[in-house]
């Protein structure tokens, strides 16, 4: 137990940081042209990620084919805490990145991941994630789009009809992870397979969803699958298996993730407190106090986030398992959520006033942004994604406390 | 930041796990909270506790001690805390050992790391725990200081041996080792036997040489007494985790084990979704009293706001395990029979001692410059 990492890692980070000044993408450039959604990658961050594919730090722990220098978790660490800090994405389609190519690496044919995961890796293309639909949500095993094969298992076609929605940058993505339901008559979550689908293949309509803040630049959307038809060979992995993928998809990077998180979460801090003494000044001495209490448990709060993630993320680098990492997506959303409130409650009314803080393009399309009520609205984007905050509890209470299911 | 123990560490808190499971019982609690059998049982244990070096472990070399550091300490503490060990180890090891050193002296020391002498900290008074208000004087007589005033709420303020008391001259805070001949002790009757609390009444007890920790108005007496308090109160906060850990765990057996309408009641989400929230709120503390720890232990600048937020999280969790852990236990939980009451009991201590989760929140907003602090406060 100690603060400071060995001075080899330390020596990772100066290298990176040095790197990373000379390469990275101008503040100016970022700002001028922002993602638009979680699928549209703007031509600085197509060359950004490309850059850091070729130099091995897009994915550290990985092969330098892949992106990566075979670096060790802790070095990982470094270099997505040091992304965080210049505030740089890595790719603003993040669950291109950070799902779909590892799932197709880990799953994929090798020529499904030359021409479908390497692209993304490349900054050349672009994915979204088709999992909810309206009738599964949570209950994401219930899902009803169907795919039935026709012709045989090497030279057919996947016929697909459905629908999904909140398909995060379906907008402009260029292909999508499809679940489907391939096996109706096996039990729900043994009837799921994953297919490759091109989002200009006939058959496909994709409908915007604005959203409750920054309508004008929506990522989520309305997936429509009518006849769509692919290659028999874009199946990932074995029929059946989707569910079972994705649970190690979702799992992927989990390790890290909340690396972003809890460093957005600091970052919104950091603006909370800089912004506190003018607007604390004007108060009277019980509304001050209240005030600052409010400030104090959410500082609290995020000092507890990233002590939790640190302490979980050591015991995964020392290869144990960390229950922490369980509670790492549940609780830096909520403290996100919170920080936000806590800002429009302080500031008062001002907080009403909406626009005005342009999009700089160094969050990702999912983190909140803008006033601190938007940003407020925004959070709910993370508590209500990737598994609410009612399935986060009771992913911890079946899975890590091992109570039984209902 | 390397929050997880080293090999040895863990292998220190397994043996402390291994040997406080025989050597400290919940019947051993028992007998203290009944006082049945005298302080025999935990005088027992007191004597375990010193055959293996616990109270100089942290202690270097040249005094006795086993030359290990503060996170050993720790996780010490962390094992007493999860039996509700009584004895003299948190007040003595936790409270007048960093008094003593962060004053940079050496005084008993050997003593303690033999087992020969006990001691604790007399900071609180009116059970006000900021050492900026304390009233109690300190004055100059010839060489020495007379002290002179009313401590609360002091651990083993009737049996330990020194007491380190914080008393207030012309030019500030001083800190100061009294015998426990000199001052009047008043034991008070409270909720938790295993951590005893006293009224200490200073009445014009002089002290001189090496009993003179820091002085008043000496340039080194905020720091000194600052750096004390920390490790008092992030110690607290570890061992209060600790006990909250436990209450946690009894719960969580508990919902596994008892059934209603036909299944464990582990199963009802109402019920889920509460052992949830108390695993996050021991695994919060717990990270952040660590974090805490690693701060006094490499003597960090983060550490007084690291201590306070530390403070107030282990208060917070003991205010939420406490009250879900006996809720969700049902009326075998509200009953003197059933050994939860201990661990609930010494949770509410661990938040209210040394300050509770308001007062330190206070603190954190004070550190944090969102109200203004206490002028010449230490
Ligand atoms: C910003 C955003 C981006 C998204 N991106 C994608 C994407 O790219 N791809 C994709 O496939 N999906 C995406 N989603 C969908 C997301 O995964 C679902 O919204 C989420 O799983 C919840 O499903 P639902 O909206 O149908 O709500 P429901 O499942 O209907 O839940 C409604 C409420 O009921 C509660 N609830 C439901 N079941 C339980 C239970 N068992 N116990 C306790 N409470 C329960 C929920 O917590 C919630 O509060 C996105 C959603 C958002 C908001």
């Amino acid at each position: 137990m100690r603060l400071r990492f060995d001075p080899s890692v330390e020596t990772v980070r100066d290298e990176f940081r040095d790197w990373l000044g000379a390469n990275r993408p101008a503040p100016a450039e970022m700002a001028a042209d922002p993602a638009l959604s979680t699928g549209h990658a703007p031509d600085w961050m197509r060359r950004w990620t490309r850059r850091m594919f070729d130099a091995g730090w897009l994915v550290p722990g990985w092969p330098p084919e892949l992106g990566g220098r075979n670096a060790g978790p802790v070095e990982t660490f470094v270099v997505l805490e040091e992304l965080a800090r210049a505030r740089v994405p890595r790719t603003s389609n993040v669950q291109g990145l950070g799902i779909v190519a590892p799932s197709i690496v880990d799953y994929g044919t090798p020529e499904q991941v030359r021409d479908h995961a390497m692209p993304i890796l490349r900054g050349e293309a672009t994915a979204c994630l088709g999992m909810s639909e309206p009738g599964a949500g949570s209950d994401l095993a219930s899902l009803s789009t169907r795919a039935v094969l026709e012709g045989d298992p090497g030279s057919g076609e996947w016929v697909i009809d459905g629908q999904k929605v909140w398909t995060s940058g379906a907008n402009y993505a260029d292909f999508c992870f499809l679940f489907c339901r391939t096996e109706p008559d096996a039990p729900k979550h043994r009837g799921i397979s994953i297919l490759l689908v091109p989002m200009d293949t006939p058959g496909v309509t994709v409908r915007p969803l604005p959203e409750i803040v920054h309508p004008g630049e929506p990522d989520l959307n309305e997936v429509f699958l009518d006849s769509v038809r692919v290659p028999a060979a874009n199946l990932v992995g074995r029929r059946g298996d989707g569910w079972a993928m994705a649970n190690g998809s979702l799992a992927h990077e989990r390790g890290m993730v909340w690396v972003n998180a809890v460093m957005g979460l600091e970052e919104a801090l950091e603006q909370l407190v800089a912004q506190a003494p003018a607007l604390l000044a004007g108060m009277e001495p019980a509304e001050r106090a209240l005030a600052a209490d409010e400030i104090v448990r959410i500082a609290v709060d995020t000092q507890a986030a990233r002590c939790l993630g640190q302490r979980g993320f050591a015991k995964l680098a020392r290869g144990g398992s960390a229950p922490e990492q369980a509670l790492m997506k549940w609780y830096a959303s909520d403290c996100r959520q919170q920080v936000a409130r806590v800002g429009a409650d302080v500031l008062g009314a001002g907080s009403l006033e909406s626009g005005g803080v342009p999009n700089d393009g160094h969050l990702a399309v999912d983190e909140p942004r803008g006033t601190w009520m938007e940003q407020y609205f925004h959070s709910f984007a993370n508590t209500i994604s990737a598994g609410t905050s009612e399935i986060q509890r009771n992913i911890v209470a079946e899975k890590v406390l091992g109570l039984p299911r209902g | 930041m390397d929050l997880e123990f080293t090999e040895l560490q863990q292998e220190l808190r397994d043996t402390a796990r291994g040997v406080l499971a025989s050597a400290c019982p919940p019947s051993l609690v028992r007998g203290v909270f009944e006082a049945t059998a005298g302080s025999e049982g935990a005088d027992a244990l007191w004597a375990t506790v010193c055959g293996l070096d616990w109270p100089g472990l942290g202690l270097p070399e040249e005094h006795g001690g086993l030359g290990l550091g503060v996170v050993e300490v720790g996780v010490l503490v962390e094992e007493l805390g999860r039996v509700t060990a009584p004895g003299p180890y948190l007040a003595t090891v936790t409270q007048f050992v960093p008094a003593v050193r962060a004053a940079g002296s050496s005084f008993r020391l050997a003593d303690v790391a033999a087992g020969t002498c006990t001691g604790t900290l007399a900071v609180a008074e009116h059970g006000r725990w900021a050492p900026g208000v304390a009233a109690t004087r300190a004055d100059r007589v010839g060489d020495g200081w007379r002290l002179r005033g009313t401590k609360s709420h002091v651990v083993d303020g009737a049996t330990a041996d020194e007491l380190v008391v914080v008393a207030r001259g012309d030019a500030g805070p001083g800190l100061f080792v009294v015998p426990a001949a000199e001052v009047v002790a008043t034991p008070v009757e409270s909720l938790d036997p295993t951590v005893p609390l006293a009224t200490v009444e200073l009445a014009d007890v002089e002290v001189h040489g090496e009993r003179v920790l820091v002085e008043p108005g000496d340039p080194a007496s905020a720091s000194a007494i600052g750096r004390a308090l920390d490790e008092a109160t992030v110690m607290m906060a570890l061992s209060t985790v600790a006990t909250c850990r436990s209450i946690f765990e009894a719960t969580l057996a508990y919902a596994k084990d008892r059934h209603q309408f036909g299944r464990p009641i582990g199963s009802f989400q109402a019920v889920k979704h509460r052992l949830a929230d108390c695993f996050l709120a021991v695994e919060r503390a717990g990270a952040l009293a660590w974090f805490a720890v690693l701060t006094v232990a490499e003597d960090d600048d983060r550490r007084p706001l690291a201590v306070a937020m530390a403070k107030s999280a282990a208060g917070d969790c003991a205010q939420l395990l406490s009250r879900d852990g006996l809720q969700l236990h049902g009326g075998i939980g509200f009953t003197w029979e059933h050994d939860l009451h201990f661990s609930l009991k010494r949770a509410v201590t661990g938040d209210l001692l040394l300050g509770g989760a308001a007062f330190h929140r206070a603190r954190a907003a004070e550190l944090m410059g969102l109200v203004p602090g206490h002028e010449g406060a230490a």
